[in-house]
């Protein structure tokens, strides 16, 4: 981010206070990206581009409105702003519309989290090129039964700046680099199974780039000849990969705004046990190197750890600033930022090392779930229904793959049938879930 | 005056004189085929909460993509800024996919048969009210007096969220064969939802529609219409359970069934999917596949529709397709790529999110047309199975033809009648085997105008359609 992108920010707040406004919060934000996919042996799609946007949040005679534009001459930021304001001035006070109480603001020095790589510039595109091409390597051509294999791999330089009209300053910028690929095989009749795997790091150096394809097409010809099981009740142990699906039903019913619109199974729950005494989920946002760490939120109000379920119990909504007002409750956050999970008694515990092939093997048979094929689940109720792929497995052994099953329950029950909790999450996913596991979930199948 | 296409170059800043220097700066290092994509879009909502329009917004989005093709190769650049300097600077580098490539034969050029400049006004969606002149305090009442039929209509109502959002894009393409193709999309959604609260229980509902249409289109008969939809569908969930699932015979209702098609084929019959042989459908192209009562299309031509396009985003002027014919498959959907290597015309499917995407082949409106029995016949013929007529969204594996759909109300079928109502259930099956397990179609055919959007790989508008269908079997998710 340039000086001049900080600037366009500044004329922003300055257009907003000057048109009328009490209040305004700027944010801008700039990236760069770029990616380079290989199918087969060659190289099938390049592409670059510059990014930038201007969000403008406006507060006016209690009024609130938000808006966003890529066109940032002064000229026409001037018109759209003065547009914007006469907007804002339409809609109906809503006295809890307001910028954040100073005192939440981060405010301490800005210790750095290991969310940058300064390298990200002097990369050569045709290294990134090779990358995409070495892993697509690996496999093409090395089985009859692959069909097609597509690698690709990608960066992005971001930036954000945000400013506020009470004097807010905040910066914070990102790299990450990914590698992907997937791989189609021939199955029985005409099905071609895909397979797939990906590598991410905010550090190039640090980003796995052997390896990806190969485990593309393993997990590829690991689905051919599924089976449809009998419709019943399983242990279900989901893998690292997708473990993070079943956590996000609640990390949305804890948002303030779903609990305030009375569209949360979470709703007036503060402080109830609703889940297994075992189950731990707490945000740790100054995790260093972790994808998603950082010291504010989009407005300015400084993160901290928290414990979210702690021995079962709901210890903290996601409240920003107004639906703390609305709710008339304390602001936490405006929602998560790096959070786990873990199985144990405490939330202090410091568990016992447990890898996917351990709960395997303690769930003796089940079955292991790799990947997820549609479904939902109702925000109100918690209430889900969700497509599955993956294996079915004895003695903590894969038997063979599963197709065409569904998994249906609800999100509380679930969680009160969880019987281990890995010590494994994915370094590069944002949500740091591990492999989970729970007993007697519906399988629909024949 | 000036035309369409100067207004627009105008807007942009450019000359044809200009759009000639980036087509060759990006064929410079050898590509076969290069195009230029410019798009000006305002997008605007306004959201109703605790029964008041509290907040606003609008957005602007402006800049262009330079696309180069070496062979089925593909370079892309786009820029927020549309100075000749930033332009060529994003035109070599989407030409550098003809020099950085690896054994990329050259193939021919596309096939486009005709230059093709779009100048009727408004074409599939005429504008009388343009939305850039509708002032918020025109749209307020709408959300209003939606807010006050839907509490007025159930006393268990505890409240009610609605949104207006409204867009107008201008678009600009010009092609390394001379095309020329401008485009004026106006778009609108309106969104209601509804929580119910009674003896401690909650539930949910939520209805929309949506067109490619101006202001004119919105009436106050269309808000009266979905907030009665949307009570009606939440009071439904007080009713309802998770039913026993397993494999059984599933009656799609008419109209948002077309959810269906676009997962369980749709995306399978996408012509990227099926040049790269990924697809389960990759050799059944003049085969047949399904029932001869069934003919499936997707139709860029349907006025005011959701998925509806004048020309496509690489200027292919829009049209219907039949993907499958009395049963046989005829067509897949194209787009130039894929139409130069099955050396067919492109049918007008070539999509893009925006100027910061390339295009490929998608769907626009996906629908099954007529057969000839009635629904309660079909609904009469099952002996056990399920009624659904509710969804809320999809998705398909599309090598192993698996595709899902999630239903948020229907019925259990029991000896021939309607009885428990269901909700919140996966549904899942495979694309052929579920296409020739479809055993009935009625007669009863209409297009879903609810807000759908597709998501592969980039967020298309799209609809669906479809009259009531039975599938013999599909797995249907629930507890034992």
């Amino acid at each position: 981010m340039t000086e001049r992108d900080k600037d366009i920010a500044r004329v922003a707040m300055e257009l907003a206070i000057k048109n009328g406004c009490s209040g305004s919060r700027i944010t801008m934000s700039v990236n760069t990206q770029s990616s380079f996919s290989v199918r087969n042996d060659k190289l099938d799609r390049l592409m670059q581009a510059n990014s930038s946007s201007l969000y403008i949040q406006l507060f006016t005679d209690g009024r609130y409105s938000s808006f966003s534009t890529n066109r940032t001459e002064e000229k026409e930021l001037k018109q759209f702003i003065s547009k914007a304001v006469d907007i804002t001035r339409l809609v109906s006070p809503d006295k809890n519309r307001l910028l954040p109480k100073q005192e939440y603001y981060f405010k301490g020095e800005e210790r750095d989290l290991g969310q940058y790589d300064n390298s990200i510039k002097s990369i050569d595109p045709s290294e990134k090129s090779l990358i995409a091409h070495k892993c697509a390597a690996e496999i093409f051509n090395t089985d009859k039964r692959i069909i097609s294999v597509n690698c690709e791999y990608g960066d992005i330089d971001e930036y954000l700046y945000i400013i506020d009209s009470q004097g807010f300053e905040g910066t914070s910028k990102q790299t990450n680099f990914t590698l992907s690929a997937e791989c189609s095989v021939k199955g029985s009749g005409d099905s071609r199974p895909e397979g797939w795997w990906y590598e991410s790091s905010l550090f190039f150096d640090k980003l796995i780039k052997e390896g990806v394809g190969n485990r593309a097409f393993k997990r590829a010809a690991s689905r051919l000849n599924p089976k449809k099981l009998r419709s019943g009740l399983y242990n279900m142990v989901l893998e690292n990969t997708v473990s993070s699906r079943m956590v996000a039903p609640i990390i949305s019913a804890l948002n303030g705004a779903a609990i305030q619109q009375n569209n949360s199974f979470l709703r007036g729950k503060l402080g109830e046990r609703l889940f297994s005494p075992y189950f731990q989920l707490f945000d740790t946002p100054h995790l260093y190197g972790a994808n998603g760490s950082r010291y504010f939120d989009g407005e300015g109000i400084a993160t901290k750890p928290m414990n979210i379920i702690e021995n079962g119990v709901v210890k903290s909504y996601y409240i920003n600033t107004y639906y703390s007002g609305k709710l008339d409750m304390p602001v936490t956050i405006e929602g998560p930022s790096v959070p786990s999970c873990k199985y144990s008694e405490s939330v202090n515990t410091i568990n016992v090392s447990r890898s996917l092939e351990d709960i395997l093997k303690k769930c003796d048979k089940g079955i292991l779930v790799t990947g997820f094929n549609g479904g939902n689940s109702n925000s109100s109720t918690g209430d889900f229904s969700f497509g599955v792929q993956g294996f079915y497995f004895e003695k903590g052994e894969i038997i063979h793959p599963i197709k065409e099953m569904n998994i249906t329950g609800n999100i509380i029950t679930l969680w009160n049938n969880i019987i281990e909790i890995g010590t494994d999450p994915r370094e590069s996913s944002r949500w740091l879930i591990p492999t989970l596991a729970f007993e007697s979930v519906n399988f629909s199948g024949i | 005056m000036m035309t369409q296409t100067q207004t627009l170059m105008s807007l942009f800043g450019v000359t044809t004189e200009d759009l000639n220097r980036l087509i060759n700066i990006a064929l410079s290092k050898g590509g076969s085929y290069a195009d230029l994509y410019f798009e000006h879009s305002i997008a605007n909502e306004i959201s109703l909460r605790d029964g008041e329009v509290n907040s606003a917004g609008s957005h602007i989005d402006y800049g262009m993509g330079i696309r180069v093709l070496y062979g089925d190769q593909t370079g892309y650049a786009y820029t927020e800024i549309t100075t000749m300097e930033e332009m060529e600077r994003a035109a070599k580098v989407a030409s550098q996919i003809a020099s950085s490539s690896v054994g990329g034969s050259r193939v021919s050029n596309i096939a486009v048969s005709t230059l093709y400049e779009y100048t009727k006004k408004g074409g599939y969606y005429p504008v009388i009210n343009q939305w850039e002149d509708v002032s918020v305090s025109h749209k307020i009442p709408f959300l209003k007096e939606m807010n006050a039929i839907i509490f007025e209509s159930d006393s268990r109502v505890s409240k009610v969220m609605g949104r207006i959002s409204d867009s107008n894009t201008k678009i600009l393409f010009y092609n390394s064969q001379g095309v020329m193709a401008t485009d004026i999309r106006p778009m609108f959604s309106i969104v209601a939802t509804c929580i119910m609260e009674s003896e401690g229980r909650v539930e949910n509902g939520s209805t929309s529609r949506s067109y490619r249409a101006g202001f004119e289109y919105l009436t106050m008969e269309m808000v009266r219409e979905i907030s009665k939809d949307v009570v009606s569908k939440t009071s439904f969930q007080f009713e309802a359970i998770q039913p026993k699932g397993g494999e059984m015979a599933v009656v799609m209702g008419a109209g948002s069934s077309g959810i269906l098609l676009h997962e369980a084929i749709g995306h399978a019959f996408e012509a990227d999917f099926n040049r790269q042989n990924t697809s389960i459908f990759a050799d059944k192209l003049g085969k047949k596949i399904c029932s001869e009562d069934i003919s499936v299309v997707d139709d860029g031509t349907i006025p005011f529709n959701r998925g509806s396009l004048n020309i496509d985003d690489e200027g292919v002027p829009s049209q219907k397709t039949y993907m499958v014919k009395n049963g046989i498959l005829t067509s897949y959907l194209h787009d130039r790529i894929s139409a130069s290597y099955y050396k067919t015309e492109p049918t007008g499917n070539g999509r893009r999110e925006s100027f910061r995407y390339m295009p490929l082949p998608r769907m626009r409106a996906t629908y099954m047309e007529n057969g000839s029995q009635s629904e309660e016949d079909i609904i009469s013929s099952v002996k056990r199975g399920i009624f659904a007529d509710n969804f809320s969204n999809g998705q398909v594996q599309i090598g192993a033809g698996d595709f899902t759909f999630f239903v948020k109300s229907g019925y259990m079928i029991e000896n021939g009648k309607l009885t428990q109502p269901v909700k919140d259930i996966n549904i899942i099956g495979n694309g052929p085997e579920a296409l020739s397990d479809i055993v009935a179609v009625a007669d009863n055919f209409r297009i879903d105008n609810a807000t759908w959007s597709c998501g592969k790989e980039q967020y298309c508008a799209v609809s669906c359609g479809m009259p009531s269908v039975l599938v013999r079997k599909l797995t249907v998710g629930g507890v034992q």
